[in-house]
């Protein structure tokens, strides 16, 4: 009897063990949550998908377009078939890549006002604070902007 | 000489270019899968929510028969996405869907590729409007991709996940 139970103890630990392993949190995720720019006009969800690190609108200062009352809608998109994708939940951070050296880059940044990509790379300055720069062909040519994260609670029912 | 000499190079280059040519033939198929569960895992908050599924294509296997060794995915395009409800909600509270597609190769950008805004009333079923200019291929000659469906909902929702079918056609382009 004992025999079985630590055989069944013994096969309970490795699974968890595997799952654990499997579980493992990757070095790069500490860039997931919530976070706001610095002009607060929009909060980003940055979620990762496979290995890689994507950033969405989840929420806006200003959600509906003033001309039509409607849902804002990514209307500057260059590619016309996707005029009408809504613009909350458009993912405006796409493709991040963490390195060993802490940055997250590979990766580019939308912006929904002008229609243009950028070359994107991500810094922590620390747990709460991001610099994020994009940039057209080489880094120097870019501009940095600031984020914070947002501790997000469920609102009360 | 000399010129007679250039000539009869260039012959050979044009019909070793038309061997090589004649060699590689590209072909185009019709890939679907269907019944693809894509859970959003709560607490759900108002606004947009995510789901993931991630795909294998062996190409040995979408071809069947036409498969022949070597054969690569040079092109790829979302010809129909249709998302089914995967539980008794359906798709209460669900203000739009959009569909995208992700590689773990970081040369491979996300690409969105189909979405409904709004969602018809009463639908028990929604086929996604493609878009054309999608181009799908590297990421899907990568074998393993991410889809990912993005459902933006109208309030909270705290009462455990929400669950979606996908059905989706693509037309691969292929080269032996």
């Amino acid at each position: 009897m004992l025999r079985k139970i630590s055989l069944w103890a013994m096969s309970a630990l490795i699974a968890f063990g595997s799952l654990n392993f499997e579980l493992q949190d990757s070095p790069g995720d500490k860039l997931l949550g919530v976070w706001e720019p610095s002009n607060g006009r929009a909060r980003v969800k940055i979620d990762r998908i496979g290995n890689k690190y994507y950033g969405r609108i989840v929420w806006l200062i200003e959600p509906n377009d003033p001309e039509t009352g409607l849902p804002k809608t990514d209307k500057n998109n260059p590619e016309a078939s996707l005029k009408n994708v809504p613009l909350k939940g458009y993912r405006m951070l796409k493709d991040f890549v963490y390195n060993e050296d802490g940055t997250w880059s590979e990766g580019t940044i939308y912006d929904p006002l002008s229609g243009s990509t950028y070359n994107c790379v991500i810094k922590m300055k620390d747990k709460n604070t991001l610099d994020i720069r994009g940039y057209i062909g080489v880094q120097a040519l870019g501009r940095t902007d600031v984020w914070k994260r947002l501790s997000v609670q469920p609102a009360k029912k | 000489m000399r010129k007679h000499l250039f000539k009869t190079l260039g012959i050979l280059a044009v019909s070793a270019f038309m061997t090589w040519g004649c060699s590689s033939s590209v072909t185009t198929h019709d890939y679907s899968v269907n019944d693809l569960n894509f859970e959003l895992v709560g607490p759900l908050f108002e606004g947009p929510n995510q789901g993931q599924y991630a795909l294998e294509i062996d190409l040995a296997t979408a071809l069947g028969d036409a498969y022949e060794e070597g054969m690569t995915v040079t092109d790829a395009h979302l010809k129909g996405a249709t998302v089914l409800a995967g539980d008794s909600l359906g798709f209460s509270q669900v203000r739009s869907f959009v569909l995208s597609f992700a590689s773990d190769n970081s040369e491979v950008a996300m690409q969105e590729a189909a979405f409904k805004n709004p969602l018809p009333e009463g639908a028990t079923e929604v086929a996604l409007d493609v878009a054309p200019d999608a181009e799908l291929g590297a990421i899907v000659a990568e074998g393993k991709l991410y889809l990912v469906l993005d459902a933006d909902l109208a309030e909270d929702f705290y009462d455990g996940n929400r669950n979606f079918k996908l059905n989706l056609s693509l037309e691969l382009t292929v080269k032996s």
